[in-house]
């Protein structure tokens, strides 16, 4: 009976800074072992634990798509010991990986329907696996419309740069991107916070006007999303940000008619053990590494609120 | 009554050490030991015996199966090329005496979490299946037992292997499991007057234990997420995480790695909801910042939560919180207090 604590060997096989700020990497990751990586089979939301023996282990979404074989990709922030140590590493470094854990965004439930991914700043790695995926030959076929909103507080920290460059150009998604606003001195001024990116409608996000060509906006997320109105009918809403980018997309997506049923949210708690034993990731009942990390908005609603 | 009879065997207090040290032969004994004022679980060596003339022990022997600091692999090397050499170590088979039924429902309360068909925790169900266990009953439980309330009692003798009980001049010894039986097999059968001098003495010390009302607890809980009450309750709390501690149903962990040089080890150790850490995310965000929200945690989850999810309360009513908390913080008030709200 295999020990559900024992990390994995897996080796860097690629390394690179992902943002202009330096803080966050891509690692791409093989398994030395042929016969683990025929085991690992995840889907788009699931997460692993990073190992690096010695210092610890960090639960990270996905961010590779299954469809693409060979690799898994995990877009990583340096924020405590082990993403410290995690920078530090060079390509053919061996570290660890368990998993895969958590559930998954609901491919199959969203098959034959629209499906609007919106993202804010790194939160965006897990929905480039689901982006990935849907947009696959093999797939694509089995989804409607795809839209994808995208935002981060300047270009130099969205991710998947030159992936946004060939999903502009593709006529099977919709991708629309945001930088915040500047603030002066009285707050948010209303102008392109950078050449290219359209300024919409501060004050009233849902009047803006937009023209056909135009993909590239100063906006916050949620005030692009209003502006957009992508149709709620038939169609899912897959949000993935920081909590305040989530808390006022939210009440958007609500008014433009999507059900509490059709929008998903994937959150985050301190882990450790991933498989929903040590206790720390609960919220009420659930524990956010097993029934999670993908929540409906109407399953959190009937969960407390603590988190 | 005479399947009873069957099952029943007695052995006379003189005889004990006898069967003890014929079970040390295939066994690893681990029993009770007086340890100044303490009551320990420890391997009992050539000679010794089980103390067993105490009503319960302050640190409960859930170490035994969930040790306080457990190692789940070592590695060596530098940082970017250690693999994990997992430790082999064989579980010998062993022999626990002198477990209480509560600790003994402790156990069986935390087998749904370690051992189900989401993940198997490779560490306990080991320590589980190797381990035989003798229980004891409580002929004299103590003022902060509550385990009759839990669905407990004090000669209740589920989940152990063979079931003893003091009825003065020897020992009355149930078979409860067929692995159970070989140990016992050997010694004479009891009488119809000791069987019934041990359901006078059950009688007496189920009386005597304290009783709350848990019946509508969990369904109640549901709706008190946002309860002033659990401000009050949690006033006089210090955060020591006693409660934790000592609570055989507590089944939270940590991970952590250990390194000197260049070898090391990563380790489980015990955790508690109670310290603040415990949901500190990594961004500096925390959803329980204040201790009345760990409090209503502590309590939601052993109340509530490990109900809904597994079909149990996670308590035995063992009542070492109660008699430890060094502000005197009892959970029957608690309940009660729950159970007073309109």
């Amino acid at each position: 009976m295999k020990n559900p604590y024992i990390p994995i060997p897996i080796k860097i096989d690629k390394v690179r800074f992902e943002t202009d700020d330096r803080l966050i990497k891509t690692f791409d990751l093989v398994f030395p072992n042929k016969e683990d990586e025929k085991e690992f089979n995840y889907y788009p939301g699931q997460f692993a634990e990073l190992s690096i023996l010695g210092k610890g282990e960090s639960p990270i979404g996905i961010a590779s798509s299954p469809t693409e074989a060979g690799f898994l990709r995990f877009t990583v922030m340096k924020v405590g010991v082990v993403t410290k140590a995690l920078h530090n590493l060079e390509k053919s470094a061996l570290m660890g990986v368990r998993g895969p854990f958590g559930n998954w965004y609901p491919i199959d439930e969203m098959k034959g329907k629209n499906v609007v991914i919106i993202g804010g700043g790194f939160a965006f790695t897990t929905l480039r696996s689901l982006l990935i995926y849907m947009l696959d030959d093999k797939n694509r076929k089995a989804y409607g419309d795809i839209t994808c909103i995208y935002g981060a507080r300047n270009p130099g920290l969205l991710c998947y740069r030159d992936e946004l460059e060939q999903w502009k150009k593709r006529k099977d998604v919709s991708l629309y991107q945001c930088i915040d606003w500047t603030f002066g001195s009285k707050g948010p001024i209303e102008e392109a916070a950078e050449d290219g990116w359209m300024p919409i409608n501060m004050k009233e996000p849902g009047k803006t006007i937009i023209k056909q060509d135009v993909k590239k906006f100063t906006a916050f997320v949620p005030q692009l999303v209003s502006a957009i109105k992508p149709e709620s009918k038939n169609a899912y809403a897959i949000v993935c940000g920081p909590p305040i980018m989530i808390k006022f997309t939210i009440p958007v997506l609500t008014e433009l008619g999507f059900p509490p049923d059709r929008i998903y949210n994937s959150l985050e708690m301190r882990m450790k053990c991933g498989i929903g034993k040590c206790g720390r990731c609960n919220i009420g009942r659930k524990y956010v590494c097993k029934d999670g990390p993908v929540f409906s908005l109407k399953e959190l609603e009937s969960l407390p609120k603590e988190y | 009554m005479k399947d009873s009879l069957k099952r029943m065997k007695q052995i006379k207090k003189s005889k004990l050490p006898e069967l003890i040290e014929q079970l040390k032969k295939d066994y690893d004994l681990i029993g009770p030991c007086k340890d100044g004022d303490l009551v320990l679980y420890r391997k009992l060596e050539k000679d010794e015996l089980p103390f067993l003339g105490f009503k319960n022990s302050i640190k409960s022997p859930k170490e035994l199966f969930f040790p306080q600091t457990e190692e789940i692999l070592r590695f060596r090397g530098f940082i970017d090329r250690r693999i994990p050499e997992a430790i082999e170590e064989k579980v010998k088979k062993r022999i626990v005496i002198g477990m209480r039924p509560c600790d003994i429902q402790s156990l069986l309360i935390i087998d749904k979490l370690f051992i189900n068909d989401d993940y198997v925790d490779s560490f306990y169900d080991k320590l589980r299946e190797n381990t035989l266990i003798i229980g004891f009953g409580c002929s004299n439980p103590a003022s902060s037992c509550f385990c009759t309330s839990l669905g407990g009692g004090p000669f209740i003798a589920k989940g152990s292997d063979v079931f003893m009980v003091d009825i003065g001049q020897g020992y009355l010894l149930e078979h409860v499991s067929e692995k159970g039986k070989k140990l016992i097999e050997q010694l004479p059968e009891a009488s119809e007057d000791m069987i019934a001098m041990k359901q006078d003495i059950e009688k007496k010390a189920s009386k005597s234990i304290s009783s709350i009302d848990v019946e509508a607890i969990p369904e109640k809980l549901k709706t008190l997420f946002e309860n002033p009450i659990w401000e009050e309750i949690s006033e006089r709390c210090l955060g020591c995480g006693v409660c934790t501690y000592l609570c055989p149903t507590c089944h939270c962990f940590d991970i952590q790695d250990e390194v000197v040089d260049n070898k090391g080890r990563r380790v489980r150790n015990w955790d508690s909801c109670m310290f603040p850490i415990f949901t500190l995310h990594g961004s500096g965000h925390q959803p329980r910042e204040f201790r009345y929200q760990r409090m209503r945690q502590r309590i939601m989850h052993k109340f509530n939560y490990y109900r809904k999810n597994f079909g149990v309360i996670a308590c035995s009513g063992c009542g070492r919180c109660v008699a430890q908390c060094p502000v005197n913080i009892d959970v029957r008030e608690v309940i009660g207090s729950i159970k007073n709200i309109k």
